[in-house]
């Protein structure tokens, strides 16, 4: 079942287009890479799921349920947190988790201060005291607390330690493995590589990629070095299509793999080589060449 | 309604409802003890100059005849500009938490995070405002009795004349919100929406006074909402505004629902 699922979705701003004719469709208990750079339409996106920006053509259904009619119905089992998180200052912690609990008619707090453990925070801090990483944390553990059956986070990961992402990380895939849903926008390569199993690549508001990391990783470069047991002519090499050598010194050949590696792997069990390694798929690249604005759309 | 957002709503504005109660309060009291100890000079010395008496009318928004008498004096404690603009300050700032405050500070994002509608959202500051409203006003009146109080060669002003007043002012106080709320559905900033509401006070109040002294301003007088708030006449021939205290009630209602129509079917941005 899909939890999220956009028709030809479009949002503009006057002349200005924010997320254009966008279809996706987010299967339960995934946690969903959404990727772009800055000003792509990501946090666009997000608020036409939230119910906070009305589409301007085409759809978007959270849990079966219209976002700009239905919102508010949909915020139940939704956990959110912003990429620009504002907080009420003079709250604390546990005040923010007493409120918020009496909004959403459950104990927030007993979960609430369990996770501020996890994240080393302070609950009875007001948030104009905080610093801008325990404002996130906090920001976190509001949007955790409940444990939603989706979870929507805009670039999470700003402004916490690398021990804080790698609990945030962990809590995440829990939550995944417990059925969860997580919406995870990035422009992070590093961490949706590390933490999700499928990703859309959004530029200038279009869907240019949206697959699963498997099928991403298959078409990404790979780095590839091969030592011959024996000195070979290159021309009496019939190297596949998919590799391409560009570096040649004594017996020692490097290359670029573009396409599977079984091929490859086939190719070379037939030629005398002594020695064979494959570099891990590089998706910063293909990342990149998906950003770039001159790479064609799908 | 949603516990909740009230509880939310109440911690952030009770300090600044107490502060605008206890200044209103002070002020009340002050003018009940002053205004009546020295009515008398003032009476002389009032009927003695026609500018001054003008100012007067100007002020009150009604002719006040050839006699001063208590009824004037009274009311001058409810329509003084200072308490005047106590009420709509108060009004202004609470009526424009939502949904311009929110947007202009960030947190409705985290706010509209939770499962609460928009209505809902509006429903709850109302509340939040009329009974912050009743706190402000009605500590006004206890300080106006207690400055009668003081005055012990006079006897204490009736009850009755000053509940019809501070209803009425209720009624201003609810119309300068419903105005608040319209202009803070439309606005991304606060400051724009609060200067808005301010200019617009500031023309009612301009308009109501020069209607007094300026011939040419009196058939457009009914454009002020202050036209609708005269305690001298309640205090001086006793009796309800019923029309005045209906037009101020529907005014509010109908822009509080024309605020309410607008945020429901706005797009929220901050950023």
């Amino acid at each position: 079942m899909s939890i999220i699922v956009t028709e030809q979705l479009t949002r503009r701003y006057g002349r200005r287009i924010g997320i254009e004719q966008v279809n996706l469709e987010v299967p339960e208990g995934v946690i969903f890479g959404f990727l772009g750079p800055n000003g792509a339409g990501k946090t666009t996106m997000i608020r036409v799921l939230l119910g906070f920006l009305r589409p301007s053509a085409g759809s978007a259904r959270v849990f079966g349920l219209d976002c700009w009619r239905a919102g508010h119905r949909i915020k139940e089992d939704v956990g959110y947190l912003p990429g620009d998180l504002r907080l009420y200052p003079s709250m604390t912690g546990t005040d923010m988790l007493r409120i918020f609990g009496s909004v959403r008619r459950r104990d927030l707090l007993a979960p609430g201060r369990g996770m501020a453990e996890l994240f080393v925070l302070d609950l009875t801090v007001a948030v104009r005291k905080m610093s801008r990483g325990m404002r996130q944390k906090l920001g976190l553990i509001l949007a955790l607390a409940h444990r939603p059956r989706l979870l929507i986070l805009d670039e999470p990961t700003v402004s916490l330690d690398p021990l804080m992402r790698q609990h945030l990380m962990q809590q995440l895939q829990e939550l995944a493995s417990a059925g969860h849903t997580v919406f995870f926008s990035s422009h992070n390569l590093s961490e949706v590589d590390r933490l999700c199993d499928r990703v859309a690549i959004v530029r200038d508001g279009r869907i240019v990629a949206n697959e699963s990391l498997e099928a991403l990783r298959a078409g990404a470069k790979r780095e590839v070095t091969i030592r011959w047991a024996r000195d070979v002519n290159p021309r009496d090499v019939n190297v596949p299509e998919i590799l391409e050598i560009h570096h040649r010194q004594d017996r020692l050949w490097q290359g670029t793999l573009r396409g599977p590696v079984p091929v490859l792997v086939r190719w070379i069990h037939s030629q005398p080589i002594e020695d064979l390694a494959i570099g891990h798929p590089d998706l910063e690249s293909l990342f990149r060449r998906y950003y770039q604005p001159e790479h064609s759309q799908e | 309604m949603n516990r909740g957002l009230l509880i939310k709503s109440l911690r952030e504005v009770w300090i600044a409802t107490m502060l605008f109660a206890l200044a209103l309060m002070v002020l009340e009291a002050i003018f009940a003890y002053v205004l009546p100890t020295f009515a008398d000079q003032f009476s002389t010395f009032l009927l003695q100059l026609e500018f001054a008496q003008r100012m007067l009318q100007a002020l009150l928004g009604t002719d006040i005849g050839d006699q001063i008498g208590p009824g004037v004096f009274s009311s001058m404690a409810w329509v003084h500009p200072a308490v005047l603009a106590i009420i709509a300050a108060h009004a202004t700032i609470l009526s424009t938490r939502v949904p311009v405050g929110e947007i202009d500070r960030g947190t409705i994002d985290v706010l509209l995070g939770l499962p609460v509608s928009r209505w809902g959202v509006y429903r709850c500051e109302l509340v939040v405002f009329l009974a912050s409203g009743l706190v402000v006003i009605g500590m006004g009146l206890a300080g106006n009795q207690l400055g009668a109080l003081l005055l012990e060669s006079k006897p204490p002003s009736a009850v009755q004349p000053l509940l019809v007043v501070v209803i009425n002012l209720f009624c201003l106080y609810f119309a300068v919100g419903g105005l608040g709320w319209l202009v803070s559905s439309l606005s991304d900033r606060r400051g724009k929406a609060v200067a808005v509401v301010f200019t617009i006070l500031v023309g009612s109040f301009l308009l109501n006074f020069l209607a007094q002294v300026w011939p040419l301003a009196e058939p457009v007088s009914f454009l002020s909402v202050l036209n609708y708030y005269q305690p001298m006449l309640i205090l001086r021939d006793g009796g309800w505004p019923v029309i005045d205290m209906v037009v101020l009630t529907v005014l509010g209602v109908v822009l509080w629902v024309a605020g309410g129509l607008c945020f429901a079917r706005r797009d929220i941005c901050t950023v």
